[in-house]
C-alpha cells in the first residue's frame, strides 16, 4: 500500500469526525438551549432510515441553518488556519519585510512549528468543498438562511484559493523560479 | 536470504491486495459524514401527534403501546391519535412471497377498573390480494378479506388486563409492490 495513501487515510479521519460534529453539536446544542420540542423517527426509507423531527418550519430552518454554520464554520476555521501558517511560513523564506513583521506580532514560532502539508490542505478543503455544497444545496431548497449559504460559498472558494496558493508553494519547493534562485 | 525474500514478496502481493481497500475506505471517509450530515438534517413534522415506540395514553386509562422492532414486510410503524378516543396505526407491507406472516405490533393495557371496547378497522390503501386480521389473546380475527372488503373487529378489554396484538398477513400469491396498512382503533 502506498505510503500517500495511508497518509491520506490517516489525515482524512478528523476532518471527517469534525464534519459529523460539527453538524451534530450545533443541533443538539440549540435544542438544548432553547428547549426545542423534538422526535426521532424513522419514516424516511433508504439510507436515510432516521430523521429528526422538529416541530414548526421557522425552528426546522433556524436549528438547520445554525448547525449548517457551525459545521462550515468549524471546518472552514482549521483550514484557513492551515494555509495561513503555510502561506506566511513561505512568505518569511522570501520576503524579509514578512519575517519583521512576524517578529514584531510576535508568532515567529507558531509560524515556524507548521506541520501542514499540500496533502492535510487537500484534503480539508475537499471536506469544506463537500460541506459547502451541502449547505448551498440546503438554500437553494429553502432549508437554510441564504446569508448562510453565500458564507459558505465564500468560505470554500477562499479555501481553494488557498489550496492553489499552496500548491504553488510546494512547486516552488521542487521548480524554483529564475528571479527567486538567487535567494537560495 | 530466502526468508527475507520471502517477506518482501509477501509484503508486496499484501500491499496490492490492500490497496483497493485503502481506497474504497478513503472513499467511505468523504462519503459517510456527507450522509451522516444530510441525514442530521431536521424536517418538520407535527411530533405532538406521534408518538412511534414511546406509546399513547388515553384519559380513559388504555394504553396502546406500539412494539416495534423488524419484521421482513413490515416497516415503519406508527401510532397516531385521531380524537379523544381513537387512534390510527400506519405500517408499510413491503413486497412478499406468497405465505403466512404475523408480527406483534401492540400491546394493549386496561389500567380502569371498568370494562372497555376496542374496535379496529384496518385496509391497505391499495387494493390487495392478502387476508389481512389480527390475532387478540389467541383468538385470530379477520380485518381485511383478499377480495379487498374490510371487517370491524370488537372486543372486550377487561380491567386491569393487557393484550398483545399481532398482525397477520396471509399472502396466497406473491406481491411485487409495497402498501400502506392503515387501521383505526376506536376505545369505548
Amino acid at each position: 500500500m502506498s505510503i500517500l495513501l495511508k497518509k491520506a487515510i490517516k489525515l482524512s479521519l478528523l476532518p471527517a469526525v469534525l464534519m459529523i460534529a460539527g453538524k451534530f453539536l450545533g443541533l443538539f446544542t440549540l435544542i438544548a438551549v432553547y428547549g426545542i420540542q423534538f422526535n426521532v423517527g424513522n419514516e424516511v426509507t433508504g439510507i436515510f432510515s432516521t430523521q429528526i423531527f422538529l416541530p414548526n418550519i421557522e425552528t426546522t430552518l433556524f436549528v438547520n441553518s445554525i448547525s449548517d454554520l457551525v459545521m462550515i464554520s468549524i471546518l472552514g476555521v482549521f483550514t484557513i488556519y492551515m494555509i495561513l501558517q503555510t502561506t506566511i511560513l513561505q512568505n518569511t523564506k522570501n520576503n524579509p519585510r514578512t519575517i519583521a513583521k512576524v517578529v514584531k506580532f510576535n508568532i515567529l514560532k507558531w509560524v515556524t512549528s507548521s506541520t501542514s502539508t499540500f496533502l492535510k490542505i487537500f484534503i480539508w478543503t475537499s471536506f469544506v468543498v463537500i460541506s459547502s455544497i451541502i449547505v448551498i444545496i440546503n438554500t437553494l431548497q429553502g432549508d437554510t438562511y441564504l446569508w448562510i449559504g453565500i458564507t459558505a460559498g465564500v468560505i470554500s472558494l477562499l479555501c481553494i484559493w488557498g489550496l492553489m496558493k499552496t500548491f504553488e508553494i510546494e512547486t516552488e519547493k521542487i521548480y524554483p523560479s529564475r528571479n527567486k534562485h538567487s535567494y537560495f | 536470504m530466502i526468508t527475507k525474500n520471502k517477506q518482501s514478496k509477501f509484503k508486496a502481493f499484501f500491499g496490492k491486495v490492500l490497496e483497493p481497500i485503502a481506497l474504497g475506505l478513503l472513499a467511505l471517509l468523504f462519503i459517510i459524514p456527507s450522509i451522516t450530515v444530510i441525514n442530521l438534517e431536521p424536517i418538520t413534522k407535527n411530533i405532538k401527534k406521534i408518538t412511534d415506540i414511546l406509546g399513547v395514553t388515553t384519559s380513559s386509562e388504555v394504553i396502546v403501546d406500539l412494539v416495534g422492532g423488524t419484521h421482513e414486510i413490515l416497516s415503519i410503524e406508527k401510532i397516531y391519535k385521531d380524537g379523544d378516543d381513537g387512534y390510527i396505526y400506519n405500517a408499510l407491507l413491503t413486497k412478499r412471497e406468497s405465505d403466512f406472516y404475523s408480527k406483534p405490533i401492540l400491546q394493549l393495557r386496561n389500567n380502569s377498573e371498568k370494562d372497555k371496547i376496542l374496535t379496529f378497522l384496518g385496509t391497505t390503501l391499495s387494493p390487495t390480494r392478502s387476508e389481512i386480521g389480527l390475532i387478540i389473546n389467541d383468538q385470530a380475527y379477520r380485518l381485511q378479506r383478499a377480495t379487498g372488503e374490510s371487517e370491524s373487529i370488537e372486543i372486550l378489554l377487561k380491567p386491569k388486563s393487557k393484550y398483545d396484538v399481532y398482525l397477520t398477513v396471509e399472502s396466497v400469491v406473491g406481491v411485487q409492490f409495497s402498501e400502506e396498512f392503515e387501521m383505526k382503533i376506536g376505545v369505548r
